[in-house]
């Protein structure tokens, strides 16, 4: 598979970290209010941790990372932070 | 019975409308769902079974079922700002899942899964009201490996029977697609040409063409979701699709489509 590929076991607490960012208010809130702590909280390394704070999608994805958890964790973050953008017409 | 079978996109901006969207797309795309709905009023649809893929929202890597059925009394879900819910119609889901196993096919159900917004776009502009009670469907679509087209086509087959033979008046319906390829560089560049192969073969009534897919054809072409469209291919046989609209915006294929059926 070219784009969406097998996520490797290695990834799966940055895999669980985007998914909460995509699907759970609470935690994108608490993301959102300390990035590091709630990044702590899904026991992100390092490494994983510096890349979701950068928001370097092709070093989120070179880790492991699912393409739509990284690109749907953004648009939710950014629906929160840039809500006047959307629902534009 | 089988009364209805429809696909319709879930872009997530059809919805949420930013603005760096085309508006007359958009609106055009509005006008196609609005079809939709008035069809779904004059077929006076008992249920809708509705199949969609997950974007990794009713499943996660928990358990990454290929084939799942959601069984409750009713499902809810939110996205952005909307916060929806829809009655579930129970017999009809719990009758899917019973003669599906009968059949073969290892079904996962659920009565505890929120409900994607891959359900809730399209049931946003077309559900009739007051609201038919829904029977999601779901079909792995975003985890490798998922099911492949062949076995898509073959529970779209098992499920036209089993509706067939069924008292309820049931619409099928599909959500998702065409050509998109979220969180890759490929985002701006859909192939909209594969698309339009594709509806012109399902025009023709040649879907059966469609369980012979591969997988990494799928992946290719930005159509992983087209195996929700394959289930229903395999419920609808060689009906010729009436496609509403095909609006390519810059980043999805936009496709609403229905397959006339003979029964009413």
């Amino acid at each position: 598979m070219v784009h969406y590929r097998f996520p490797p076991a290695s990834a799966y607490r940055l895999n669980r970290c985007l998914f909460a960012l995509k699907s759970d208010d609470a935690f994108r809130s608490r993301f959102r209010a300390d990035a590091r702590a709630a990044m702590r909280e899904m026991g992100l390394d390092d490494a994983d941790a510096a890349a979701l704070l950068r928001g370097e999608r092709d070093a989120l994805v070179a880790r492991g990372a699912h393409p739509y958890l990284v690109f749907m964790a953004d648009l939710r973050l950014r629906m929160e932070r840039e809500a006047v953008t959307f629902e534009y017409f | 019975m089988l009364v209805g079978a429809f696909a319709c996109a879930h872009t997530p901006q059809l919805l949420a409308r930013p603005e760096t969207e085309d508006r007359e797309l958009v609106l055009r795309v509005h006008a196609a769902f609005a079809r939709v709905k008035r069809r779904l009023e004059a077929l006076r649809p008992d249920a809708i079974a509705m199949i969609a893929g997950d974007h990794i929202e009713a499943f996660f890597l928990s358990a990454v079922p290929a084939l799942a059925v959601y069984v409750g009394t009713e499902c809810a879900g939110t996205f952005g700002r909307y916060r929806y819910r829809f009655p579930i119609h129970e017999p009809l889901a719990r009758a899917l899942v019973e003669a599906g196993i009968e059949r073969g096919f290892d079904l996962v159900y659920t009565q505890d899964a929120p409900l994607d917004y891959a359900f809730y776009v399209p049931l946003h502009f077309t559900m009739p009201e007051p609201s038919v009670p829904l029977v999601p469907l779901h079909v792995n679509v975003y985890l490798p490996p998922q099911p492949t087209p062949k076995r898509c086509y073959e529970w779209g087959r098992a499920l036209g029977e089993i509706l067939g033979s069924r008292s309820e008046r049931v619409v099928l319906m599909a959500s998702g697609g065409m050509s998109h390829f979220p969180g890759t560089d490929r985002y701006a560049s859909p192939e909209f040409d594969y698309d339009r192969r594709l509806l012109d073969l399902l025009s023709a009534g040649r879907s059966r063409e469609l369980a012979a897919v591969t997988a990494e054809e799928l992946d290719r072409a930005g159509n992983i979701e087209l195996r929700t469209w394959i289930t229903l291919l395999g419920a609808v046989g060689d009906a010729k699709a009436d496609v509403y609209c095909y609006e390519p915006s810059w980043h999805h294929g936009n496709a609403v489509v229905e397959w006339p059926l003979a029964v009413t």
